[in-house]
């Protein structure tokens, strides 16, 4: 569905985004990470051909994105990074106006707008101004604009900002359905490391360059998974065995408790307790854990 | 252009809503074209009586045999150069207003974000401009000829309008002071994130209209069809060269990367 190739943007001086390739397949969820300034929202507006790259292909739907602007935008729906919509007028009028830009009949149109108005809980303030929505509404009305014409891609520029943990529980099942229905391919901004570990297909890390890009289980065998003990007295004296066998030498301690990072926990976890036991250790707690997205990232950025 | 009427309609919608747009009009449109005229024709009769202006009038001008024509007609093309001050003033209030609130309500992404192309955007907040000004000076050079037909007519049966002067001042003169004022107001107003500073640039880009009036009132030329025509040339040629840079500051990537956003 999206293929980008070497893609390249500089502003004068800055070189935002630097020679970046990936492919995204119809109905996949991808994770676009990164901290702010790693040109995340650029490769957003090149893929929505809304400004051009210095260098690099893009291609969407099959069709050169810069040969075709109007069409590629016919098919995307995307969500900025504040909600954007015209105060003085109401809801109900700021979907009729950007839904009028697609080439939908009438009646489309506002079956659409009652559709996602009332998915996002919204219909009972439609004709209210949107100067008097909470920066939550606003954000959801911002998302319902963006599926009004049912893209075949929808960009999310941090989706769940600002909302409330029951608003961002909505949005959150709402991506999880596109993802069921394998229809949308979502390109998906955020810095809520959870909310990009539950959704992804693939997930990608950015900082100029591509860091990495991956599926989350590639990503969390790669970097190896975390072993949980809990002993009954004071772990130090067992530093020794737990030394053999983190790789990374990726131990921590705190009180009774270890983790270890671990490369291959399946082959490595019984060794572990079979040296512990024979050491005289007394484990009350042994765990094995897979790494989590945030700690795979803050290692990622951090080197 | 479909697209476009989509931005005119919804547009013109906000500004209907906007007071701060529509109340300076309504006021200049009330005092230009129907309070100043009564009264100025209604006094017309008392003011040639008067022997010193009757003096005057007949000193500036000579061999005339309708002295209440003449001297009505010098007062209507003094007053006729005030209808320039709606084209002016309404694309100076309403363009930079509506560059500004979508920089203001961060609009401007999603918009073109949409299927809409960047020429359309431009038509589409032209229109938003230029139509209500040319209907509101239309209406207004519509009231002033009928104030002013009216009460001439009935205090010495003439009908000094229309003339030629009205014909070109209000179907060309007008609409292209102001496509001249839209384009410059959208051009400048792109630099702008506030409304206050979009609206005081508003009332620097028609000082040259104020100074157009200011010339007249000072005698230093009449309005006549030759002069108006000259200057109708003159402004038209100004036109592509404004589209021209308007075009280029409504460049996508220009838009995104190069307007100061709020």
């Amino acid at each position: 569905m999206i293929h980008v190739e070497n893609l390249t943007k500089i502003f004068g001086s800055i070189k935002a985004v630097d020679n970046i390739s990936f492919d995204i397949s119809k109905g996949q969820v991808f994770s676009f990470l990164g901290p702010n300034g790693a040109g995340k929202t650029t490769t957003i507006r090149m893929l929505a051909t809304l400004i051009k790259p210095t260098s690099g292909t893009i291609i969407i739907d099959d069709k050169d994105s810069f040969q075709n602007p109007e069409h590629i935008r016919s098919i995307l729906g995307i969500l900025t990074e504040t909600p954007g919509m015209y105060e003085k007028i109401s809801a109900y009028e700021n979907l009729e106006f950007f839904s009028s830009f697609y080439d939908r009949d009438k009646i489309a149109i506002k079956t659409s707008i009652e559709k996602y108005l009332k998915i996002f809980d919204l219909w009972d303030r439609r004709n209210w101004p949107v100067k008097t929505y909470s920066k939550g509404m606003k954000q959801k009305l911002a998302l319902a604009r963006a599926l009004l014409h049912e893209p075949k891609i929808l960009f999310l520029d941090e989706p769940t900002a600002g909302l409330d943990p029951e608003s961002a529980f909505m949005v959150r099942k709402f991506i999880e359905t596109l993802k069921k229905d394998s229809c949308t391919t979502v390109f998906l901004c955020t810095h809520n490391l959870e909310e990009a570990q539950n959704l992804s297909d693939i997930v990608c890390i950015i900082k100029h360059r591509i860091i990495t890009i991956s599926t989350l289980d590639e990503l969390q065998k790669n970097s190896g998974a975390n072993t949980e003990i809990i002993f009954k007295n004071n772990p130090e004296k067992y530093k020794d065995i737990f030394e053999q066998f983190s790789e990374k030498n990726s131990i921590k301690i705190t009180d009774n408790r270890v983790i270890v990072n671990i490369s291959d926990p399946k082959k490595t976890n019984p060794e572990i307790i079979k040296k512990l036991s024979d050491a005289g250790a007394e484990i009350i707690y042994f765990n094995s854990l897979k790494a989590n997205l945030e700690q795979i990232y803050l290692d990622m950025i951090k080197n | 252009m479909k697209n476009a009427l989509i931005i005119f309609k919804k547009e013109i919608k906000e500004i209907i809503k906007n007071r701060s747009i529509w109340l300076p009009i309504l006021a200049v449109s009330i005092m230009f074209s129907v309070l100043f005229p009564t009264i100025i024709t209604i006094s017309l009769e008392s003011f040639i009586k008067d022997p010193d202006t009757n003096r005057f009038i007949l000193r500036v001008f000579q061999d005339t045999e309708n002295i209440e024509r003449t001297f009505l007609d010098f007062i209507i093309k003094q007053f006729m150069v005030f209808l320039l001050l709606i084209p002016a003033m309404l694309p100076s209030l309403i363009a930079p207003a509506s560059i500004v609130l979508e920089k203001e309500s961060n609009t401007l992404e999603p918009l073109i974000a949409t299927p809409v192309k960047t020429r359309e955007l431009l038509l589409g907040k032209t229109l938003t401009s230029m139509v209500p000004s040319f209907i509101t000076s239309l209406i207004n050079f519509i009231l002033f000829t009928i104030v002013v037909d009216s009460i001439a007519y009935i205090k010495f049966g003439i009908l000094p309008l229309p003339t030629w002067e009205w014909l070109i001042l209000a179907f060309i003169l007008s609409p292209v002071i102001s496509f001249i004022i839209t384009m410059v107001s959208m051009i400048i107003s792109s630099k702008s994130t506030d409304i206050r500073s979009a609206q005081g640039i508003g009332s620097v880009i028609i000082f040259p209209v104020y100074a157009v009036i200011g010339m007249q009132i000072a005698g230093l030329f009449i309005l006549n069809a030759w002069f108006i025509l000259i200057a109708c040339l003159v402004l038209l040629a100004l036109c592509p060269l404004l589209l021209k840079l308007a075009v280029r500051v409504f460049d996508r990537e220009n838009i995104l990367t190069k307007w100061k956003m709020k």
